[in-house]
């Protein structure tokens, strides 16, 4: 038997490490200990990432209050979030594979071409969409990524935020029977000088409330308590 | 196999390719800061590679699935596939330990 020469016993360790690498990829793969390969000519390509990889950040983008729509290359819409559907009053399932600029006036269509055209990241438009029940809505596209000729696309509502009616409501509720305790307490002083400071933290919240949400009107236009 | 661990003071260099921030890649991160808390306490570093940033770098280790750790240092090169969920395979990968 011939002795098995230095090159040899070389080649057969480098094949043995080659070997046990593969079964590491393979044992790691079948236990779903990744989520995402490399693939391209000589491992330098691009990353392809599994299914479920990214599942928590997709629930928080179907979940947001802001609209989310990914258009191809040629502007159809690939991807929207619930808000978009919800803004547009359409829903989600009609969406899919429409042209986005069906759902721009037809006035800012041109722009939105363009604007896609241009695809610089961070760059913003403002146009109004058409809804299902023939309004219309300003809104701001914000342009968060292209990639691979997809264009995602983050959609602001650009009304001015008002007071839910169930708040105003509340808001006239409270007023209306803060009233009428105050007939009730016509010779109780200290009792009116309590109602009338109770009165004041309300206001006091009000005006906070219509801070935050940026209203024009105050919450004095809505009436004092 | 001879573990690597010992009582030398020799510096562990680590490097880590991830996914942005997969599931799999920061389980694989918590995991290996774990391990190296553990087993090689003030005398390593892990760098991080995030090949969504950056898929090129990838080709420098012939990085196929991910995460992977690669053991830079010391020699010889070592790589392990996946999310060290398992701490002997991940020890053993690494000859902190060896196979029993």
């Amino acid at each position: 038997m011939e002795p098995i020469s230095a090159d040899f016993e070389q080649e057969l360790a480098l094949l043995r490490e080659k070997l046990e690498e593969a079964e590491d990829v393979r044992r790691a793969i079948t236990r779903g200990e990744v989520d995402a390969f490399v693939v391209g000519p000589g491992g330098s390509g691009r990353v392809l990432l599994l299914a479920n990889a990214y599942q928590r950040y997709r629930q928080l983008v179907e979940r947001m209050s802001q609209g989310a729509v990914t258009a191809t290359a040629n502007g159809h819409i690939l991807f929207a979030n619930q808000r978009f559907s919800e803004m547009l009053g359409v829903p989600l399932a009609q969406l899919y594979t429409a042209p986005l600029e069906s759902y721009v006036t037809v006035s800012d269509r041109a722009r939105l071409s363009a604007f896609l055209m241009v695809s610089a990241r961070d760059s913003q438009i403002e146009v109004e969409l058409n809804r299902r029940d023939g309004s219309s809505i300003p809104v701001r596209l914000s342009l968060a990524s292209f990639a691979d000729g997809y264009a995602s696309l983050l959609v602001t509502d650009q009304r001015p935020l008002q007071w839910p009616s169930v708040a105003v409501d509340a808001l006239d509720s409270i007023r209306s029977s803060l009233g009428k305790l105050n007939q009730s307490l016509a010779g109780d002083a200290a009792g009116r000088d309590a109602l009338s400071a109770i009165g004041e933290e309300i206001n006091g919240l009000a005006r906070m409330i219509d801070e935050m949400v940026d209203v024009e009107g105050s919450a004095e236009r809505k009436g004092s308590l | 196999m001879t573990p690597s661990n010992g009582t030398t003071s020799e510096k562990w260099n680590l490097r880590l390719y991830t996914a942005g921030q997969s599931p799999k890649s920061l389980a694989a991160l918590d995991n290996l800061k774990r391990v190296c808390e553990e087993h090689l306490p003030g005398r390593y570093s892990i760098e991080v590679i995030d090949l969504l940033k950056n898929p090129r770098l990838a080709k420098d280790d012939q990085i196929v699935a991910i995460p992977t750790l690669v053991r830079k240092l010391p020699e010889p090169l070592r790589r392990i596939v996946g999310d060290l969920s398992d701490t002997e395979r991940t020890l053993v990968g690494l000859q902190l330990r060896q196979i029993k």
